[in-house]
């Protein structure tokens, strides 16, 4: 349990829970920036424009994180991943670039989405794009389906395309486009508060009725991985994330805001936890181990050593940074 | 197109782009820290508004610096998987701490661009410290994965596996010392000259004098503190490659054969065929002893290496020259500026000054990007020297070149983004310029 391949797959878990709750979020401003409707449309646009300015690059380098410690720690199921998931991935990237590229053209540019039509339109459709093939391609790569021979990665060249994978790009979508109108439920008030109350109720309906019916599809095709979904102990991952989600439901229904964020994000961090925790112990479910991934221990060790001092320097600047701009974040562009 | 020809044109393309944008995000947050500390030190508003002048400019650079990044680490796993399996244990290392600083760099940019009205003027100041210094240590710690790359350290191979890491060696490796010093002066002489080139265009326009002659005499410090110490950084890493890289040093200076008192070769083309170098101009003697310091020294050229080892001079000579020859050129540029500059004492406004230095402007960029292509190039056919081919690194999967060919789409629609907003007069009223465009007198 505690051997060093297990913490190093516990990192990135941590990058990609840290960036599906900071960075999934900023993607769903993109969504519901599509998505924005009602007497209050605009409002709704500018406040989530406003709130992603200060946060998204610095969100962002999770998944750098992720890649990173993907090829430092686990560098044969990187190479392998990174191989047969080329399509999905490079589909991710370029949404990745044309959000950020036109965020940062929008707000440098010095005018806000109603007068760049163009920009906006680049970024609300990389914003849904972007956690759509990521969450193909996360899911994808626990289908069993990549083979490994004499070392190489192999796969159907298709094998991304499933089912099961498509649902996981709803659902990448869907985490987005939950967190986003729930986080600004803190950071706004009056009526766009109630519009972004009444999202947030909505994506998660929706979020939850997705992940529940991924399970079912997840026996049909995936049924090592969903076999150990629903074993013990990961299915008590499972229930708790169901019960956070709930929580939040209530939470959200009874005006409790913050309350209702953090619940929120340990929704979304349980969701994770309980897919991670299906794939150990292998990294390519069904054909390498994690062990068998991993880099030598030498590395592992010296990569927690750099974790280690990373986050005494990462945790105080990244609580003044949301201190920050947790607020009200549109006073300065205003 | 072969999948490595397509995978190392994608490669090349990605980071000749990343390498613009992380330049100006290592060298302008030095130069927004001085601008900053001098309006506090001297309580000149003016270079206060410099600095906010700048933000937009870094704003926009550092955001698609870190969506180019991105770019780069997908890349590693994409068309180099073979040798992430090999090396990932090692460089990552480079690269994890590298992620730490440009977490850093990112937040406490957020802090100084969006924090303009809820931090006061010293924590804004505070704030560029970090930046400069998290820039410049993740620009020093991902070239250790580059170095590694031309000296690989700090491990053993046993039966086709990586055995008996040593992460400390391997990130200390014998070509990080000279490649990061070199590395990050030239990103601060780059910087400087593109800032400085800015600004003299704006002067030879006549608009806003005062704060773009403050820019330009900003900008052209640093870089003139810089460039010397790049001359002298470049000596070593001649030096070093001579004792490291030979058929690096080899391909750099057209030398065909190995030769007792070898000639420095000036420009010209290597031609294989004849082993010659033609309409070079040759300087006796000369190579010998930049390289070890004795005019009689042996210098092994090309044909001291087996034939399929060896880089192809003819695309790492010219470059080489062309790093050199640029820096001269910039040396020329900001002698004649500090010259008149001591001579007027006042900032000289001469129109051939000023268009001298706004030709000279791009030359710290195109140092840096040839001398980036001397390195690689002159590494070839080696991704990892001595270890692993650049073949047998590549992806076994197919449809490279599509993907080579949509990336060169998105870097097209990137640059075109850019160059629209970049070169269009910034629009009033974002919170984002300097409060009110003091109107200065021209002088």
């Amino acid at each position: 349990m505690w051997a060093l391949e297990n913490l190093a797959g516990g990192a990135v878990l941590l990058g990609l829970v840290m960036y599906a709750v900071f960075g999934g979020a900023d993607f769903g401003g993109g969504i519901w920036t599509a998505l924005a409707s009602g007497p209050r449309a605009a409002e709704q646009r500018e406040s989530l424009f406003h709130a992603i300015g200060p946060v998204w690059e610095t969100n962002h380098v999770w998944l750098i994180f992720v890649v990173v410690t993907l090829f430092t720690c686990f560098p044969k199921g990187f190479g392998a991943l990174f191989t047969v998931l080329l399509v999905p991935l490079v589909i991710a990237l370029i949404g990745i670039n044309f959000r950020g590229a036109a965020f940062a053209f929008r707000h440098f540019g010095g005018q806000t989405g109603r007068h760049i039509p163009f920009m906006a339109e680049v970024f609300t459709i990389s914003s849904i794009l972007t956690p759509f093939a990521m969450g193909v391609a996360v899911t994808a790569s626990v289908t069993g389906r990549i083979v490994l021979v004499d070392g190489q990665a192999k796969a159907e060249p298709w094998f991304w395309l499933s089912p099961f994978t498509l649902l996981g790009g709803v659902i990448g979508m869907g985490i987005c486009a939950y967190l986003a109108p729930i986080y600004m439920t803190v950071r706004t008030d009056g009526e766009l508060q109630g519009d972004f109350r009444v999202r947030g109720i909505i994506a998660g309906l929706a979020l939850g009725i997705l992940t529940a019916v991924e399970i079912p599809v997840a026996m049909m095709e995936v049924p090592l991985f969903a076999g150990r979904l629903l074993a013990h102990p990961v299915v008590y991952v499972v229930v708790l994330a169901a019960i956070f989600g709930i929580a939040t439901q209530i939470l959200l229904w009874k005006l409790r805001f913050f309350c209702a964020q953090i619940c929120a994000a340990g929704t979304v961090s349980l969701t994770l936890a309980g897919f991670v925790a299906a794939i150990y112990p292998d990294f390519l479910v069904g054909q390498l181990t994690l062990a068998g991934a991993a880099a030598p221990h030498v590395t592992l060790i010296a990569y927690f050593a750099i974790l280690a001092v990373g986050t005494i320097n990462l945790v105080p600047s990244l609580l003044l940074l949301y201190r920050t701009f947790g607020g009200e974040s549109d006073a300065e562009l205003s | 197109m072969s999948p490595v020809v397509a995978a190392r044109a994608l490669m090349g393309i990605s980071l000749g782009f990343h390498i613009i944008y992380s330049t100006i995000g290592i060298g302008l947050p030095l130069l927004l820290m001085i601008a900053e500390w001098r309006s506090l030190k001297t309580g000149d508003e003016l270079y206060h508004e410099l600095a906010r002048r700048w933000i937009r400019t870094a704003g926009v650079l550092f955001a698609i610096g870190a969506v180019s990044g991105t770019i780069l680490s997908f890349e590693l796993g994409f068309l180099w998987p073979r040798f992430m399996v090999f090396s990932g244990p090692i460089i990552g290392l480079a690269f994890s701490m590298e992620g730490f600083a440009f977490f850093i760099e990112a937040i406490f940019l957020a802090l100084y661009i969006y924090g303009a009205q809820k931090l006061s003027r010293w924590v804004q100041f505070f704030c560029t410290i970090p930046i400069t210094v998290a820039s410049a240590a993740s620009g020093v710690i991902v070239i250790s994965a580059n170095a590694w790359m031309n000296t690989p350290a700090g491990f053993t191979i046993a039966n086709g596996i990586l055995v008996d890491v040593h992460p400390l060696q391997a990130f200390a490796n014998p070509a990080w010392a000279h490649e990061a010093v070199h590395g990050t002066l030239a990103a601060y002489v780059a910087t400087g000259f593109a800032i400085a080139g800015v600004s003299a265009s704006a002067l030879l326009r006549g608009r806003d004098r005062e704060a773009n002659k403050l820019a330009l005499t900003l900008s052209l410090a640093v870089a003139s503190v810089c460039l010397p110490l790049m001359l002298i950084s470049g000596d070593w890493a001649a030096t070093t490659l001579a004792v490291q890289q030979k058929p690096k040093l080899a391909a750099m200076e057209a030398l065909f054969t190995t030769t007792r008192g070898a000639p420095l070769v000036i420009a010209g083309w290597p031609d294989p065929a004849s082993g010659k170098v033609l309409y070079g101009i040759e300087i006796p003697r000369m190579l010998s002893f930049l390289a070890h310091r004795d005019l009689d020294a042996i210098v092994e050229g090309l044909d001291a290496f087996p034939p399929g080892n060896s880089p192809d001079p003819r695309i790492v000579h010219p470059f080489f020259d062309l790093m050199v020859g640029s820096s001269f050129i910039m040396i020329g540029a900001a002698a004649w500026f500090w010259w008149l500059r001591w001579r007027c004492r006042e900032v000289p406004q001469g129109k051939w000054l000023l268009r001298t230095l706004l030709f000279a402007s791009p030359f710290g960029m195109i140092a840096l990007e040839s001398g980036w292509l001397v390195t690689e190039f002159g590494r070839q056919p080696w991704i990892a020297q001595g270890h692993m081919r650049v073949a047998d690194g590549v992806t076994t999967q197919t449809g490279i070149g599509l993907v080579l060919f949509i990336f060169l789409i998105v870097y097209l629609a990137l640059t075109a983004g850019l160059l629209w907003l970049l070169l269009r007069p910034p629009s009033a009223g974002t919170g984002m310029e300097t409060k009110q465009e003091v109107p200065h007198v021209g002088t």
